[in-house]
């Protein structure tokens, strides 16, 4: 609740800032920019001149002065998540680039993680991006919210490969080494970029869109806020750019209220913008999700001033050069000797979706706690576990990259489930964990009753409001009343089962296991 | 969480993507994007991807994706 205000504040606050710095900024037109290199201690703290390794566009030699004109392309991604595949095309792009001598930088707008198994899983999780993006020389990465979803030892192995920034992150010493909130890189004919970040927090808790526990003791500051105090950067460098991971509306009111920054490369909302769009002097893009584009920007500047700016995707589907040796990486990547690893051995097979339906929702609710869970029968894709049960076994089970959201619902809201789940299929179609429940209908099964029930077999509290969980598909594509439109846990529900297996649970259990029961009237017993 | 959807307003669940916003809208429409004949874009004309991420107040359409279009 008092998050919930500080956020309302802080938007008042920008709003207030927003329309000021409009109306100043007929007046701070792109030819007026300031085009200042002094130097400062933000500077001192933050300027990265030369990289561990280093790219064709940075050096350590001393800055020359500021050349007369200087030709700039940033090559940027965002929103990755883990899809590693197009990246020999991204290399034979980076590379044909470079060779000809430009000044070349490639930027990366978070959420490198999270989304294919093939670097979820990999022992250490997260491992073939950072192979990948060091091959590919990035020179800085913003934080997304799905950078935090390994937990902080995998942000500190990335932070330990590239600069990351973000400026509305505070991170309690040794928490973070290496977080800076912007950074100063130098291309090799001295032209200073500075380069700041955000990340998104949700207005509700303002904490990133991931799941809490992640998150140590970092602390989170309103991202819009947090840029206007960045102003000053202009004089820090020859182009201003904010490399951003707040979604594409809050960076076109960003542009709005910062005509300072000569750049917004966005990433979090996974939006195409082609090509980029000019607000309010300021070029902002961003290159969708999952590698398939490549965003390419041309700056030109002159007497060290963007005086021309451009920007456009790349379609990675239409390039047909592919770097061989980094392809050869991606096969090696994709033979992860993880996904074989067996989770657990079981005392049998778990065959049929009543026992496997049980395992799943059981699987839910420990995860987040819940009273309750529900998934439904189609998002339980084969019908047999073996009884050594490997990671690839759970994925193949649960393909489908929907979360665990979590409803406060009544017993009435959920007799409601349950019969739009039964009239829907005719049959039984959902799992559930936490009660059981039976459904008698009439011939045409149309639901007569839902009775539903504890474990210990007595009724279900009338009375009372549960935790429920549902899978995302559930609760979006199921007909239900509910009061609570509920919230999602930040988890998938393949990442539940996997902890649960993990955590060596009796599978024995699972024998003959069944919690969902149908009484049909025209039939003599239970189906 | 409330997002519009063709000009209808969908209450959903705090946290969800474009697909959620789309499955609840209408499941036609979900299948017609999944099989890449419609796509879904913001109220700027940009195309969004289905894991896009939502804080609320987003304005969504659905288009015909045209012959030259091949994917997201």
């Amino acid at each position: 609740m008092k998050r919930a205000r500080s956020f309302r504040t802080a938007m008042r606050l920008l709003a207030v800032a927003l329309l000021t710095a409009l109306s100043l900024s007929s007046a701070t037109s792109a030819t007026t920019r300031p085009s200042t290199t002094t130097t400062s201690s933000l500077m001192a703290e933050s300027t990265r001149e030369a990289l561990p390794t280093e790219s064709s566009a940075t050096t350590g030699l001393p800055a020359p002065a500021v050349p007369p004109e200087s030709r700039i392309v940033i090559f940027h991604i965002n929103d990755v998540h883990g899809k590693i595949d197009n990246f020999a095309k991204v290399a034979a792009i980076l590379d044909a680039e470079r060779k000809t001598g430009a000044q070349v930088f490639f930027f990366s707008a978070g959420d490198n993680f999270t989304g294919d198994p093939v670097v979820d899983q990999y022992d250490p999780p997260g491992e073939p991006m950072l192979e990948m993006l060091a091959r590919l020389n990035l020179d800085v990465t913003a934080l997304g919210n799905h950078e935090f979803d390994y937990g902080l030892e995998a942000v500190r192995r990335l932070a330990a490969r590239f600069p990351i920034i973000s400026a509305n992150i505070q991170a309690p010493p040794g928490t973070l080494p290496g977080l800076k909130p912007w950074i100063a890189l130098k291309a090799k004919d001295g032209t200073k970029l500075v380069v700041f970040s955000l990340i998104q927090i949700e207005p509700g808790n303002g904490l990133p869109s991931t799941h809490p526990d992640k998150l140590g003791d970092l602390r989170f500051s309103e991202p819009l806020s947090k840029a206007l105090e960045l102003k000053k950067l202009r004089a820090e460098g020859q182009v201003l750019i904010g490399l951003t991971h707040i979604g594409h509306e809050q960076d076109l009111i960003l542009a709005g209220a910062m005509p300072e920054i000569d750049v917004i490369i966005g990433g979090h909302s996974h939006t195409r913008v082609d090509p980029a769009k000019i607000v309010n002097g300021v070029l902002v893009t961003q290159a969708g999700s999952d590698n398939l584009f490549l965003g390419r920007i041309d700056l030109f500047l002159k007497n060290g001033r963007v005086v021309e700016k451009t920007g456009r995707l790349v379609d990675l589907s239409q390039v047909k050069d592919e770097d061989p040796a980094v392809k050869a990486m991606l096969a090696k990547y994709h033979t992860n000797p993880a996904l074989a690893r067996v989770l657990i051995e079981a005392p049998f097979e778990l065959t049929g979706k009543n026992a496997l339906g049980c395992l799943f929702t059981d699987a839910m609710r420990a995860a987040h706690n819940l009273d309750i869970a529900f998934q439904n029968n189609g998002g339980i894709r084969i019908n047999r576990l073996p009884k050594s049960i490997t990671l690839k076994d759970v994925y193949t089970l649960d393909p489908f990259g929907n979360e665990t959201v979590e409803i406060a619902m009544t017993a009435a809201e959920i007799r409601g489930l349950v019969k739009a789940s039964f009239e829907k299929r005719k049959e039984i179609d959902l799992q559930v964990s936490g009660m059981t429940y039976l459904v008698r209908a009439d011939a045409a099964k149309q639901v007569k009753s839902v009775q539903l029930n504890n474990l210990d077999g007595s009724p279900l509290a009338e009375d009372k409001t549960f935790k429920v969980g549902l899978s995302s598909y559930v609760a979006t594509t199921y007909d239900f009343a509910h009061k609570d439109p509920g919230r999602s846990t930040r988890t998938l529900t393949v990442d539940d089962l996997i902890q649960y297996l993990k955590s060596a649970v009796d599978l024995g259990i699972y024998r003959d296991a069944r919690r969902a029961f149908s009484e049909i009237e025209s039939e003599p017993y239970r189906n | 969480m409330h997002i519009k959807m063709n000009g209808q307003t969908i209450e959903i669940f705090t946290g969800a993507k474009v697909k959620d916003v789309l499955r609840k809208y209408s499941r036609a429409e979900w299948m017609l994007v999944r099989a890449k004949k419609k796509k879904v874009c913001d109220r700027h004309g940009n195309e969004v991807g289905l894991d896009g991420e939502l804080m609320g107040g987003e304005e969504l359409v659905t288009s015909v994706r045209g012959p030259e279009e091949s994917r997201s």
